[in-house]
């Protein structure tokens, strides 16, 4: 029954902070974005012509949201990830209970958690709740080689490429066994698990650049009054200033650095003696990487710049506080041996008992206004009823040459901040709502600066829509294989409207007027097609993912059966 | 004598959890908030701000 005291304690952690996010409704917050029934389609298995930035997320959430409905798959990632990361910390250390608690609270009840609920980042989330029993898992495979549970944890920790990067930074590190065959078997285990984004990666090795200037942008920041590498020691440091917590901009954002590392200075000399040497060094150098990479960025954002705009699939390390959740393990076990330490420091039963609960509580009270869903800002809701209609109609619809087409959406710019969002930004949900592929402006505003994006689809939509008249824009866009253009009123005005009644200037069947959704369909579209070589080279890297995953789960079914026997 | 210092420690450390709780939440409803509403006749939404 004690053992499941952690769980507990970090389901109460996760609950307290999603809070209203678990309501009814789909949390839609920035680069977070569920719908009811993701269509599975070529361009989230990698052959479009973006970026695979969200592959294989969004490819594994279309396929398990036909078992689970989107709205509950979503909050049992979200809340999944939270629990997972307070029980697998509490897991990964020794001493007592409340000691084991106190590391769950400090793991979710942090700004990196915070910050990256808010700013989207679920598969980064999702990454970090896995390490702790990816460290279990490794440590335990360097004596009997990988086993099953690896090769279902390295696909979950690995839905981006940014988070499949940290699950294998932290399998080498503690999995390394010096054997070769065993180490090539590790190796291939890690390629497999990432085999989907790397792959496509490879594809689009062409446009895998980016814009320098995001490197300055998305650079490691400071937060309030603490310098940006001072942030990153507290799990802090996030570019965007939207989603920090106003606690961490005042004097408590001080008061936790501080605390964190007093706790983690208490622990240093029992950490010395009680962990091995080997598993000291792996914590100490993924830190290094983790906290050195993030100030890097700040420091050297010249450097950085240079590499994301020079090297391909650079643009994985312009988000300089994302690796920070390579920090995690020395920060669990620090603060592990500080807690019991500070305890064991104060003689009196009573007050080492009060000392301990303190530390198990101190991070919610330095950080109030994480919790109901970070003040609020965290909230479930519905989609206008013209997106369901938007979807059926287009279902249904063929031209006359019986192309299907993608879908653009007007105004064509990446985020929204729609009323029935309560004004809150997100991503612009209703191409994933549709169950077509579609172009999506991949150009970002960060600081009034425009981040060029790397789709070469965009400019040539863009340059279509700047035709002077709606049949020409029509014409235009259907030879670029769209085959329906959406304008969305509840999105940010764009100035294309030919009439008084701001809907777009584009000739085309009008199939849907709905709420806030107006659906064109255009004639004469031209088919667009993968090339053959890419559906191999793509259907290669998802035959491996799909494949660990099979074996992992085969590997624990028969574990399981033998148990029995 | 046990009893006193854990009622000492209890009041320090329960009177400091609760004092910064109330402050944070005061100071997190009274601050200047970096995530004002966006406006949605702007012709982009930007992602995000550094400042």
């Amino acid at each position: 029954m004690r053992s499941l005291l952690p769980w507990a304690w970090s389901f109460v952690l996760a609950a307290l902070l999603l809070g209203p996010a678990l309501a009814p409704g789909y949390l839609l917050s920035y680069d977070m974005v569920w719908v009811p029934d993701l269509a599975l389609r070529p361009d989230f298995l990698g052959v479009g012509s973006a970026l695979p930035r969200a592959v294989p997320s969004d490819a594994v959430v279309a396929v398990l949201d036909e078992v689970i409905p989107g709205m509950v798959l979503q909050k049992v990632v979200l809340l999944g990830s939270l629990v997972s990361a307070g029980a697998g910390s509490a897991a990964l250390v020794r001493g007592s209970m409340l000691t084991r608690m106190a590391v769950s609270t400090f793991v979710v009840w942090n700004p990196f958690v915070v910050e990256r609920l808010l700013l989207g980042h679920w598969p980064v989330l999702l990454g970090y709740a896995v390490l702790p029993w990816l460290i279990l898992v490794a440590r335990r495979g360097r004596e009997s080689g990988p086993g099953p549970a690896l090769c279902l944890l390295v696909p979950l920790g690995s839905l981006s490429a940014g988070a499949g990067l940290v699950t294998a930074l932290v399998v080498l590190g503690f999995g390394w066994s010096g054997r070769l065959r065993q180490d090539m078997r590790l190796f291939a285990l890690l390629l497999a698990g990432n085999a989907p984004w790397i792959f496509s990666g490879l594809l689009h090795v062409g446009e895998a650049t980016s814009d320098a200037r995001a490197a300055t942008l998305f650079a490691l920041h400071g937060e309030g009054h603490l310098p940006a590498p001072l942030a990153a020691l507290g799990m802090g440091g996030i570019w965007n200033a939207e989603v920090v917590p106003a606690t961490r901009a005042g004097v408590l954002g001080v008061v936790m650095t501080v605390l964190i590392v007093v706790v983690a200075a208490a622990g240093f000399s029992r950490w010395l003696r009680e962990e091995t040497r080997r598993d000291r060094w792996v914590q100490v150098v993924l830190w290094c990487i983790g906290w050195g990479w993030a100030v890097f960025t700040w420091a050297a954002s010249d450097a950085t710049g240079w590499l994301v705009s020079h090297v391909p699939a650079g643009g994985l390390l312009r988000d300089g506080s994302r690796l920070l959740a390579l920090c995690l393990p020395l920060f669990i076990v620090l603060l592990a041996h500080g807690a019991h330490v500070l305890r064991a420091r104060v003689r009196d039963e009573a007050a080492a008992l009060i000392t301990a609960v303190g530390l198990v509580l101190v991070p919610i009270a330095l950080m109030p206004d994480a919790a109901w869903g970070v003040s609020g800002d965290l909230a479930a809701v519905d989609f206008p009823d013209g997106y369901d209609a938007a979807r059926v109609a287009m279902d249904g619809h063929r031209d006359g040459t019986g192309a299907d087409g993608d879908v653009v959406v007007l105004p064509f710019s990446a985020y929204r901040a729609p009323t029935w969002n309560h004004g809150r930004k997100v991503l612009d949900p209703l191409p994933r709502f549709l169950d077509r592929d579609y172009v999506s402006n991949d150009e970002l505003v960060v600081d009034d600066v425009l981040i060029r994006g790397e789709d070469p689809r965009v400019p040539e939509v863009r340059d279509a829509l700047g035709l002077p008249t709606a049949q020409e824009r029509a014409r235009a866009l259907a030879e670029l294989g769209i085959g329906f253009v959406v304008f969305d009123s509840s999105g940010p005005h764009d100035g294309l409207a030919d009439g008084p009644d701001d809907r777009p200037g584009i000739a085309g069947d009008v199939i849907v007027d709905e709420g806030p959704v107006r659906v064109v369909a255009l004639a004469g579209v031209s088919g667009r097609s993968t090339p053959l070589a890419w559906s191999w080279v793509a259907g290669l890297g998802w035959a491996l993912f799909v494949g660990l995953v099979v074996v992992g789960s085969m590997g624990r079914v028969v574990r399981g059966r033998t148990r029995q026997v | 004598m046990n009893g006193i210092i854990g009622g000492i420690a209890a009041l320090i450390v329960g009177g400091g959890l609760a004092s910064a709780t109330v402050f944070g939440v005061v100071s997190s409803q009274t601050g200047t908030s970096g995530d004002s509403p966006a406006n949605v006749n702007q012709p982009v939404i930007p992602y995000g701000s550094t400042d």
